[in-house]
């Protein structure tokens, strides 16, 4: 997600055997860093919602079709 | 999209973003399933050692769909109805009577000498009759060779399944392999005839390159780039390498998702997407539960 308030956003593993991750995200200009995070969560969701339902239509519309040829 | 056969299917997306769906592929191991977890070991004696059996059967994918299902709660031995599936294999292997005194086939010889999955039967616990009357519960291949016994040895076994994912032990998890590739694009950059254009489609995986026959002449047309595998064995041939530009469709991902069986794939797929929903929606509400300064 590209937000220009956003100046550094990445995470580094802290080690291998554990499962812990350092995550950082700067922003500048007095925007809590919270929000693009919550923005960016919210907005992974919506990507989700939207790929669970355009997959789901396409394989009703495949398998109605599929079952046309059998007919 | 594509189906072959059952359990596998290869799917096709307009996509924008590469992360998200390396994440989906990352979840398809986290949806659970049901597998062998505890073997209670009556009597076994074939050759195969009591642990080595145990972790054979564990590997077994189980027909039963998960979502039917609760986890175990942790330190409970027992298990109840809503979260076991108790299974049961009890065979015996004994000598043919009528077998032929010369032969040598143990088909012949011996009766009950291949323990298959197909001999493991579902024992249901408390009121599970109740709870799946038209259920069927046994493992997705009947043909899965378990042991090998010979006349007098025998195996008794009761088995407990639980739901479990994949990322705490492998036997759980519902998919084989899944994996996605971008569409490749092939540009030929100048037209190609005769010979060359059979080189070239030799060049390619069968059906890319199609040869048409344009006023006598053989001239080469990219009918299909999806089939293609990009060995770059196009770059090998001197007078064929400039010619050709192979690339990759930014936004184009083709997925392939291949299950055991446990779940359809579509199902699976669906599935994970709700898991990765699940773990944005656990983030969110631990970012609104702890106070930020």
């Amino acid at each position: 997600m590209i937000i220009p308030d956003v100046e550094f956003c990445g995470y580094c593993i802290t080690h291998p055997s554990e499962s812990k991750i350092n995550f950082r995200i700067q922003t500048r200009g007095g925007l809590p860093a919270v929000e693009p995070f919550r923005k960016g969560l919210n907005d992974l969701m919506g990507v989700c919602q939207h790929v669970l339902n355009t997959f789901e239509r396409s394989m009703k519309e495949y398998r109605a079709q599929r079952e046309e040829e059998m007919q | 999209m594509g189906e072959n056969g059952h359990s596998s299917w290869v799917f096709c997306w307009h996509v924008f973003q590469l992360s998200t769906y390396a994440d989906l592929i990352s979840c398809l191991p986290e949806v659970p399933t049901m597998a062998v977890e505890k073997v209670f070991v009556y009597n076994n004696t074939s050759i195969v050692q009591d642990e080595i059996l145990a972790h054979r059967l564990g590997l077994i994918p189980i027909r039963a769909d998960p979502r039917l299902f609760e986890y175990r709660n942790q330190g409970d031995e027992e298990g109840t109805e809503i979260d076991t599936l108790q299974f049961q294999l009890k065979i015996k292997c004994s000598r043919n009577p009528q077998a032929a005194k010369e032969s040598s086939d143990p088909n012949e010889l011996y009766f009950n000498h291949k323990v298959y999955s197909k001999h493991m039967t579902w024992v249901p616990l408390g009121n599970q009759t109740d709870l799946f009357p038209d259920a069927d519960f046994r493992p997705v291949h009947d043909d899965i060779l378990i042991a090998l016994l010979r006349p007098g040895q025998e195996i008794d076994v009761l088995m407990h399944c639980v739901k479990g994912i994949g990322k705490d032990h492998a036997k759980f998890s519902p998919v084989a392999t899944a994996s996605y590739r971008l569409l490749p694009d092939i540009t030929l950059l100048q037209p190609i005839e005769d010979e060359a254009a059979e080189m070239l489609q030799k060049c390619f995986s069968p059906g890319v390159i199609e040869i048409q026959n344009i006023k006598g002449k053989k001239v080469a047309r990219v009918a299909n780039a999806r089939l293609d595998t990009f060995s770059r064995e196009v770059f090998r041939h001197e007078g064929l390498k400039n010619l050709v530009r192979l690339a990759r469709v930014r936004n184009h991902y083709i997925f392939s998702v291949e299950s055991t069986g446990i779940l359809p794939p579509d199902v699976l797929v669906s599935e994970a997407i709700k898991i990765l929903m699940g773990k944005c929606q656990r983030f969110l509400n631990e970012l609104d539960s702890v106070p930020m300064e």
